[in-house]
């Protein structure tokens, strides 16, 4: 049960009889009495005269993924399955990072008829965002008293990561397109495949002429080169305790997900298989064996359900699940975070394991505003922050040259400088042939 | 925003998840019931003691208490003398011209009668008692009587030869004193069950026709100790003399209406019941705009952890320590590896050639380059901010004259 203004409105006017018809004061008190029984009156009428928001139908219509930042249109549709007019206000009760604003819709709905309410969402979390009843509040006609209920409806939306670094992909690809069918511009490593022979142009590179060929014919053939295919990339997320750290007002496992989204796009082009593993000391998120368009939908599919967890990783276990994933030789990409020596011992040690058998590239995100503050010396607590931001730069330098040293690569930048920064790491190591 | 879709086949209602009416009823019956029976016992349990309660108005005659008369009221009554309770003066009046032979019991403990009033009061009958008069009481009716201070602990005996107090012949012991004082008046005094002479615990005054009977202590005529000593017979002949007690303790209404009229006979008649009116709409817009519009719905956050904690607490710990020499240590050794690389020295350098090749490139001694990058120790917190924008000074006029370092494809 629910009041309407309009009551409130319609208790206060009873200040006028008062006033004109209250001679004395316990005539006053009289005609006060009989105006509020009249009114309770009223309302009472009203209630009994509201349909019943229980005889309500209710379906909802839901895409069921949205990109992060993306609006998408919710809808419900109510069915009257009583018998009288309903006259009221819907909220549709989603959770507030669904984004669902201020949700009061208004509806009319005649006996038997059906009324669609549509809601635009804009999420502002990932994962999965829930509607979990739909409140409606009907009014009566006399629009004094209303009768409420709160209806079961669930409904679920998975809120995907947004992977804004995809407008890095055009020009990756373009650099990536010009690997291909290139003579020897570069040296000729193992991993480049010979691809086919044409004619000899102008400014092409006088080593890739092919003599037997052009012994063959009688134009001069030189050899293309194409760069090696069906390479096995593993991406490994760590999703432990570190990965809960905002830089830039972003989590690094949200960071750690773009770079492995703009990789995971760019390897697929390049016809390189790739497979993503989250780890902290359980498997989070998993996908295996997709290509193509597939790879992408599984892959935020997967990630838009993991949370950073409050826990250290279990390194140890890693090489176990590469293996798993591949017996080949392969890109491992790890995303994690390298910051203190004592903290990144675990990485350390199980470095050798993997880089005995694969490549291996570590990337992680570095505070830009420790730079920031090595920089400003202008008092004495400036200058131990610049003294102690100067120490975690050296720590972080520490570390890099210690997993460099082990035989794996570094990545670090920004949160926006990261993704496309591991891109060109990877087509780097895809043009010298070292996958 | 709503749409019409056209007819489909009648669906199942969604399910509710307010309990109606009938079932909220039933799930709160318990606390309902439980709740009507604690208002129950306590308004019984109020109803059953509300008698025996020391409270009430003292000596009056419908009143049970310990202060109360109501003992005295009704033995008076089973004697045949009827009393009738008087809140007012004009009731009093009414009372006593009704009856054939009235005796008026009067006691003033809140001072409402001024002396005119009193002076009416006290005509109204040929016998008056005051009990436990006032000096404005004692002013206008008795002018020669005064107070005479706290007695002394023993029962005072009769001591006159007034019947009733011969017949009670001792009172319960304590209390005021009345003493007489001033030029004899035209009235005849009579003292009785005197303290020390001439002080008393009640005074007779006679004049004319009327007797006008002073008591010092109404407790005597109080239900807790009207039958101790002799006081329930003082109080029984005192009063059963004539065939009616007109029993008067005057309230508020006797008051004299005097000075401005009150701000309540000033407002009109419609503004309380309109103050009642606006609370009532108070409470129906608290109903109106405090309805929940069905429960909330919850949600688990994230944790918020900035990255910069960890270097922050550092930074914290460096200044609370006066770690000016660690401080500096970090701050030199980035600065060094920087010039290193920018100098395209290679990173296993040692920091002397460091320093050889930044004076070389700024033109400074190498003694005050190698003082900035090595060897001065900062005393003080002045020191060390100033010595910390030498190391940034050197570092960004080597930067300067230094060639930019070639851009390596793969260098990180």
């Amino acid at each position: 049960m629910a009041l309407t203004g309009r009551f409130v409105a319609l208790v206060a006017l009873g200040a006028l009889p008062i006033v004109l018809l209250g001679r004395t004061v316990p005539e006053a008190l009289g005609v006060l009495g009989v105006w509020l029984g009249l009114v309770l009156a009223l309302g009472l009428l009203d209630l009994s005269l509201a349909a019943s928001p229980r005889s309500l139908a209710l379906e909802r219509d839901l895409p069921g993924r949205v990109r992060l930042g993306e609006t998408v249109t919710s809808s419900l549709a109510l069915t009257n399955t009583g018998r009288r007019a309903l006259h009221g206000v819907v909220r549709d009760a989603w959770q507030p990072s669904a984004g669902a604003g201020n949700n009061r819709t208004p509806v009319a709905i005649p006996p038997g008829e059906r009324r669609v309410v549509s809601l635009l969402l804009t999420p502002f979390r990932r994962g999965e965002r829930r509607a979990l009843h739909v409140t409606v509040r009907s009014i009566g006609p006399l629009g004094l008293w209303a009768r409420q209920a709160t209806l079961g409806a669930p409904g679920r939306i998975r809120v995907l990561p947004p992977f804004t670094a995809r407008a890095h992909l055009p020009s990756r690809l373009t650099r990536l397109k010009e690997l291909d069918g290139r003579t020897s511009l570069l040296v000729r490593g193992q991993g480049t495949e010979f691809d086919s022979l044409r004619e000899y142009v102008r400014g092409d590179d006088v080593r890739s002429i092919d003599w037997r060929a052009t012994a063959r014919r009688n134009d001069v053939m030189v050899r293309t080169w194409r760069p090696e295919r069906d390479r096995r990339v593993v991406i490994v997320i760590d999703t432990g305790r570190t990965s809960a750290a905002r830089v830039d007002d972003e989590p690094r496992l949200d960071t750690a997900f773009e770079a492995a989204l703009l990789l995971a796009a760019l390897a697929s082009r390049a016809g390189d298989r790739v497979d993503f593993v989250a780890w902290d000391r359980r498997v989070r998120g998993r996908v295996h064996g997709a290509q193509g368009a597939e790879l992408l939908s599984r892959m935020v599919d997967a990630m838009a359900l993991i949370e950073p967890e409050l826990i250290e990783v279990d390194w140890s276990a890693v090489p176990g699940q590469v293996r798993a994933v591949t017996s080949q030789r392969a890109l491992v990409v790890i995303l994690t975070s390298v910051d203190a020596a004592g903290a990144a011992t675990g990485l350390l040690s199980v470095l050798p394991e993997l880089t005995r058998r694969h490549t291996v590239l570590v990337a992680s995100v570095t505070d830009p505003a420790l730079a920031e503050a090595a920089g400003e010396r202008g008092n004495r607590e400036q200058v131990y922050r610049a003294a102690a931001a100067e120490r975690a730069i050296l720590d972080i330098g520490r570390v890099s040259a210690a997993i460099r040293q082990l035989g794996a690569d570094v990545v670090t930048g920004s949160p926006a400088a990261v993704p496309p920064a591991l891109a060109d790491r990877y087509i780097a190591l895809k043009a010298a042939g070292r996958l | 925003m709503t749409a019409a879709l056209r007819e489909r086949p009648p669906a199942a209602n969604a399910p509710a998840l307010t309990p109606t009416l009938r079932v909220a009823g039933r799930r709160w019956l318990f606390w309902i019931l439980a709740g009507a029976a604690a208002i129950l016992v306590s308004v019984a349990a109020a109803l059953v003691a509300g008698g025996s309660t020391a409270g009430g108005t003292p000596l009056a005659a419908d009143n049970a208490a310990e202060a109360g008369s109501r003992a005295l009221v009704e033995v008076l009554r089973s004697h045949g003398v009827s009393v009738v309770a008087a809140d007012t003066l004009e009731e009093a009046r009414s009372a006593a011209r009704a009856a054939a032979d009235p005796t008026v019991f009067f006691s003033d403990a809140e001072d409402y009668l001024d002396a005119t009033r009193l002076a009416e009061m006290a005509a109204l009958a040929p016998r008056t008692v005051l009990a436990d008069p006032h000096f404005a009481v004692l002013q206008a009716l008795a002018p020669e009587v005064a107070f005479g201070g706290v007695s002394g602990s023993e029962s005072p005996a009769a001591g006159c030869d007034l019947p009733a107090a011969v017949k009670a012949g001792e009172l319960s012991p304590g209390g005021n004193t009345l003493t007489l004082v001033g030029p004899e008046g035209p009235a005849a005094l009579t003292g009785c069950f005197p303290a020390d002479g001439d002080r008393f615990g009640l005074i007779e005054r006679r004049q004319d026709d009327r007797t006008l009977t002073l008591l010092v202590d109404d407790s005597w005529l109080s239900n807790g100790s009207i039958d101790t000593f002799g006081n329930a017979a003082l109080a029984l002949n005192l009063l059963g003399q004539g065939d009616t007690v007109v029993w008067y303790l005057p309230t508020l209404a006797d008051l004299a209406d005097t000075g401005p009229p009150s701000l309540g006979e000033l407002t009109p008649v419609w503004v309380t019941p309109t103050l009642l009116l606006l609370a009532l709409t108070a409470v129906a817009s608290f109903l109106w705009r405090g309805r929940r519009f069905g429960p909330l719905v919850a949600e688990n956050l994230p944790v918020t952890v900035r990255a910069g904690e960890t270097m922050e607490g550092r930074a914290r710990l460096y200044a609370r320590g006066d770690a000016r020499l660690h401080a500096i240590d970090a701050l030199r050794m980035g600065a060094t590896l920087r010039l290193a690389t920018r100098l395209g020295l290679p990173r296993t350098v040692g920091v002397d050639e460091v320093v050889l090749a930044v004076a070389e490139i700024t033109g400074r001694t190498t003694e005050e380059v190698g003082a900035v990058l090595v060897d001065a120790i900062p005393a003080n917190d002045r020191e060390l901010v100033d010595l910390a924008g030498r190391l940034a000074d050197l570092e960004h006029a080597a930067g300067r004259q230094a060639a930019p370092p070639p851009h390596g494809r793969m260098s990180p």
